[in-house]
């Protein structure tokens, strides 16, 4: 269920290149451990980054969650649809749900980051 | 963890359950929005089995309970509930609990599950207490539609029922006392049979279409909207009935535990209230958020949320007495979150008073 073409980190985050830019979301098990998102706060366009900064908030009806980049690079995109229709996070996590887009990333950051595989053995073990 | 009657239909119905003081409880269905939004609308089905249930006969009970409340439980006319909270000897608030008047020398009292064996221990020795909550399954039927589901279930006694008033009956043979009060806002009424009887009731229940079973995620969210506070959460033994939002219900005329302690606090008239909050935006304040009035720090967040039926952060919160009322701007949290005090309810379209002529 996991898109194999994408990586993950620990923090529950996916990146993955889309046309020279790398998009970034959360995962399926990251909304479904979250429940109902309600809202997103989205960085600034241009706002440069390093790999591990808080990027954006996600808040559910429980709680709120800081999203961290995967990689360093620039906000090139946000997804502005998520400000009216934050449920899309929950909806289509790998799709519609995406939060923004970098450029001018360093690919061999991405090295250090798990693949589909090792990511669906981490997200279950971390349910205990 | 604790499991209540209802444990083994949870399944049935896609529950993801969680330790809620012990006990293993349903906090979601099929989405805390989605259920909050269908209780409004239609009729959500809670389990609230984990709460506590005492019966209390004869004068020697009914003395020992009404010295613990602030409240004249006494006077309560019978077939009345009243709201009202139980106090240790600061005048501290060890749970809020409902009484309901079954007859002259008989009282249904329901308290909640935290608490409960601190509250099980005040009793202790009094003639004529029967804590019944292990025996007890308590279940909710809260939305504009739960009148004609139980007029459909042979419950005609609903019929005249109106806000806060209560009785017992029987509903297919099965002892049940019924409550028209509730959690969420909505019409709604509470429902109390043996545990054997359980499983019966909340599967013909959620038999009708229009019952949706709901979690503690969106009685938490409901309860938010309309400003009532959780115990544990907004209510503490640390603060008054003052305190808490509870001084209009005072029954200054009885004695009650910390009664000079309370009634100095209000002379001085400088304590902390709970007060509704709201936001501008989606944003919701948070549980132990710091609240700032012009740069200073000046009360904490007890509860907050996003309020699916208002589409903004709803929340209530300890503040200074002098700006708790309507309007005050505060700033919350560590990235200021910009709040407002409120009226409460914060929703205003609950069904819960509604009248029936039919």
């Amino acid at each position: 269920m996991n898109p194999d073409q994408l990586k993950y980190t620990k923090d529950h985050e996916w990146i993955g290149e889309d046309g020279g830019l790398y998009v970034v979301g959360i995962t399926a098990h990251a909304q479904d451990q979250l429940g109902d998102v309600t809202y997103v706060e989205l960085p600034a366009v241009g706002r440069a980054v390093s790999q591990g900064d808080e990027t954006a908030v996600v808040e559910s009806v429980k709680a709120a969650s800081d999203i961290y980049a995967p990689a360093g690079g620039t906000v090139a995109e946000v997804n502005g649809a998520l400000e009216d229709k934050p449920e899309l996070v929950n909806q289509d996590p790998y799709g519609a749900g995406w939060f923004f887009k970098l450029k001018d990333v360093d690919a061999s950051e991405l090295g250090g980051l798990m693949d589909a595989a090792a990511y669906a053995k981490y997200a279950a073990e971390s349910e205990h | 963890m604790r499991q209540t009657s209802l444990h083994d239909e949870y399944a049935a119905s896609g529950a993801k359950v969680v330790d809620f003081h012990g006990w293993a409880l349903p906090v979601q269905f099929a989405g805390i929005v989605q259920e909050h939004l269908h209780t409004r609308s239609e009729a959500g089905l809670f389990d609230c089995s984990h709460m506590g249930e005492f019966l209390l006969r004869g004068p020697d009970a009914i003395d020992a309970f009404d010295k613990m409340v602030y409240s004249d439980m006494k006077g309560l006319r019978i077939g009345l509930c009243r709201y009202s909270a139980i106090l240790n000897d600061q005048g501290g608030i060890i749970d809020d609990c409902v009484a309901l008047r079954l007859s002259d020398a008989e009282y249904y009292l329901v308290t909640n599950a935290g608490p409960l064996d601190e509250v099980n221990a005040l009793f202790a020795g009094v003639p004529g207490v029967e804590n019944i909550s292990d025996a007890t399954t308590k279940v909710d039927l809260q939305g504009p539609k739960a009148r004609a589901i139980l007029l459909a279930e042979g419950l005609e006694c609903v019929r005249d029922l109106k806000y806060w008033n209560g009785l017992r009956t029987t509903w297919r043979g099965h002892d049940l006392v019924i409550t028209r009060a509730g959690y969420t806002g909505e019409l709604g009424y509470e429902l109390f049979v043996p545990n054997a009887a359980g499983p019966e009731l909340w599967r013909a229940l959620l038999a009708h279409p229009e019952v949706a079973p709901c979690g503690l995620g969106a009685r938490d969210t409901l309860r938010t909207e309309v400003g009532y506070p959780l115990n544990g959460e907004d209510l503490a033994p640390t603060k008054t009935p003052l305190e808490c939002g509870m001084e209009r219900f005072i029954a200054w005329d009885t004695e009650f535990p910390g009664k000079a302690a309370i009634a100095a606090q209000r002379d001085a008239g400088n304590h902390t209230v709970l007060t509704a909050i709201k936001t501008d935006s989606r944003r919701a304040p948070r549980h132990g958020m710091e609240l700032k009035h012009n740069g200073e720090v000046v009360g904490v967040v007890t509860s907050g949320t996003f309020g699916p039926s208002v589409s903004f952060g709803v929340g209530l919160a300890d503040i200074p007495k002098a700006l708790s009322a309507p309007g005050t701007v505060l700033a919350a949290g560590p990235k200021d979150l910009m709040v407002e005090t409120a009226g409460i309810p914060i929703y205003t379209d609950g069904t819960c008073r509604m009248k029936f002529t039919d």
